[in-house]
């Protein structure tokens, strides 16, 4: 064995040779995953690969020795039996690994689904279900001839997060999850934390991008701000991917006293639009850490990455195309269109920019607006202005029908600790009028104690 | 006219002009919602939503079935209205 441990790369896992990466980055994309578990647990069998329910008294850890071992049984039943496709019937990131890197380089089509998505289509009806025991009872229903098995095309289905509708099964080919991974050695041996759905795109992201480069996933027991602040001080996280609404609950409730001891390196957002406050936020109580912003759709995937500290994006990105290929146009609207190659066509995103001086900044997604008496209104711009009045913690706008004027703009609103609704309302509503046209001023206004998010962690728009 | 009803209205008016740090001396059925106590179309609106939430009904979103939309100039148009839909049916009706 060729592989060695190199010299220590951060204070939780050492980092791992170049021989070893290497071995994991040239193997076929569908096999990478596997090779990237072997190949690890091979140098480093203890290293943790999966810290599960952090930031309590009774966390549990689970290294790659022991990943490698729970691939190499399972490859071993799915050559066996020879599924025609297998649904993981498990929340657990451990097991979802191993199915993951068990089904790709068995070619294998395995389906992930978020626990509110629906086969309504019974596509899925003749697959194999896999729970996190991990072992496939042998039936001849369902089989593959064994000249087929291999040659099957190899997909991934994964259900969308439901933000503006019920959640769909999409398939992606493993090339986009697999091929999609960081893989120079500055991502190498980090340690991340999980906030996202470990069964959705975001988070399956997540720990396949920790996996492949040795790194660590922890996953926090809740989403309690408390909780997940404790598990990224405990397991000295280094990587926080978010959405700005997890990320902005983290900020404004979790205890300031852990906030303060956490060492994270970087920060990626994804998922909703970020402005500028919670970027100043972001800065002012992690000032260590590099924020990054990724915008990303369920058909194109990445299509680029902010890394200035600074919303939306530069203006000069539409007049040429980006390091990737890619090409972004707007619509007389506003609406942003992308272009991936020069050989596909231009997609409409659905999400709403505007022009301010250099940048051009998200106002919104187009499903969003509201019209109040045949005037558009930004959910999100209304958000940023009323989130900075003193004494409220979070804001969500959402329209309500009304017959007269067709929308009125409602607000949800919770306050910081130590303050009433009857301290924030008139300030709020006097700050809203000098900041917005009039039609904009939210007009229903509920205070609650907590904003729900959907299971993908954003904020609910309908 | 049941008190009750008047001055629920009343006070769902009061509450949206006082969001704006307005107020209303007096609210009588002759008020002009425009003239006198200086509603505009989203004040309006906001007041019936307001009103649907404590009431439990919206005159303004269905139309009657003769087609005919409720007059809204005075604060005893938007009495009537209420009084209207909160009314039980009446039996000789078809």
């Amino acid at each position: 064995m060729n592989v060695t441990l190199a010299a220590a790369g951060s204070a939780s896992s050492p980092a791992l040779s170049d021989a070893a990466m290497r071995r994991v980055f040239d193997s076929p994309v569908e096999d990478r995953l596997a090779t990237a578990l072997t190949t690890i647990a091979e140098a480093a069998p203890t290293r943790t690969a999966v810290a599960r329910n952090a930031g309590t008294d009774k966390p549990t850890a689970i290294d790659y020795g022991t990943l490698a071992a729970r691939l190499v049984d399972l490859e071993q039943q799915l050559d066996e039996a020879r599924p025609i496709g297998v649904v993981a019937r498990t929340d657990q990131v451990e097991s979802l690994i191993v199915l993951t890197a068990a089904c790709s380089r068995q070619h294998v089509p395995l389906a992930i689904l978020a626990d509110d998505a629906a086969d309504s289509g019974h596509e899925l009806d003749d697959w194999l279900s896999v729970d996190d025991t991990l072992s496939i009872p042998f039936t001849a229903a369902g089989s593959m001839p064994r000249g087929e098995f291999a040659t099957v095309a190899p997909t991934i289905w994964v259900a969308t997060s439901g933000t503006s509708g019920p959640p769909k099964i999409v398939d992606h080919s493993w090339e986009s999850l697999l091929a999609a991974a960081r893989l120079s050695s500055q991502w190498h041996s980090l340690t991340w934390l999980l906030v996202y759905d470990a069964k959705r795109w975001a988070g399956i992201q997540v720990w396949v991008q920790a996996m492949l480069t040795g790194g660590c996933v922890v996953v926090p027991a809740s989403r309690d701000p408390d909780v997940v602040a404790r598990a990224v001080v405990d397991r000295q996280v280094t990587v926080l991917p978010a959405t700005p609404t997890l990320m902005r609950r983290l900020l404004t409730s979790a205890d300031p006293a852990v906030l303060a001891t956490c060492q994270l390196e970087r920060i990626t957002l994804g998922g909703e639009a970020v402005d500028g406050p919670l970027l100043d936020q972001i800065k002012k109580t992690f000032p260590n850490a590099g924020v990054s912003h990724v915008y990303a759709t369920t058909e194109l995937g990445e299509v680029f990455r902010v890394r200035d500290g600074l919303p939306g994006f530069p203006a000069h990105w539409l007049t040429k195309p980006l390091p990737g290929g890619a090409r972004l146009f707007t619509r007389r609207d506003g609406e942003l269109l992308v272009q991936l190659s020069r050989d596909t066509a231009e997609v409409a995103t659905g999400d709403l920019v505007e022009q301010r001086g250099d940048r051009f900044e998200f106002v919104g997604r187009r499903s969003d607006v509201i019209v109040v008496g045949g005037a558009k209104v930004y959910p999100k711009r209304v958000e940023e202005v009323v989130r900075g009045v003193p004494g409220i913690a979070e804001a969500r706008v959402h329209s309500v029908a009304s017959p007269i004027t067709g929308e009125l703009v409602a607000v949800d609103v919770v306050v910081s600790p130590g303050f009433s609704p009857d301290d924030v309302r008139s300030g709020m509503l006097t700050h809203c009028r000098h900041e917005l046209e009039s039609h904009a001023v939210p007009r229903i206004v509920t205070f609650v104690e907590q904003i729900a998010t959907t299971p993908a962690g954003k904020v609910p728009r309908r | 006219m049941p008190a009750n009803l008047h001055d629920t209205i009343a006070t769902a008016i009061r509450s949206v002009l006082s969001d704006t740090g307005r107020s209303a001396d007096v609210i009588g059925a002759e008020s002009l919602l425009s003239g006198d106590l200086g509603l505009d179309s989203l004040d309006l609106a906001q007041t019936i939503v307001l009103l649907e939430r404590s009431l439990g009904v919206d005159p303004f979103r269905t139309r009657p079935a003769d087609g005919s939309r409720p007059s809204l100039r005075t604060f005893g148009d938007l009495c009537s209205a209420y009084e209207v839909a909160a009314a039980p049916p009446d039996p000789h009706q078809p």
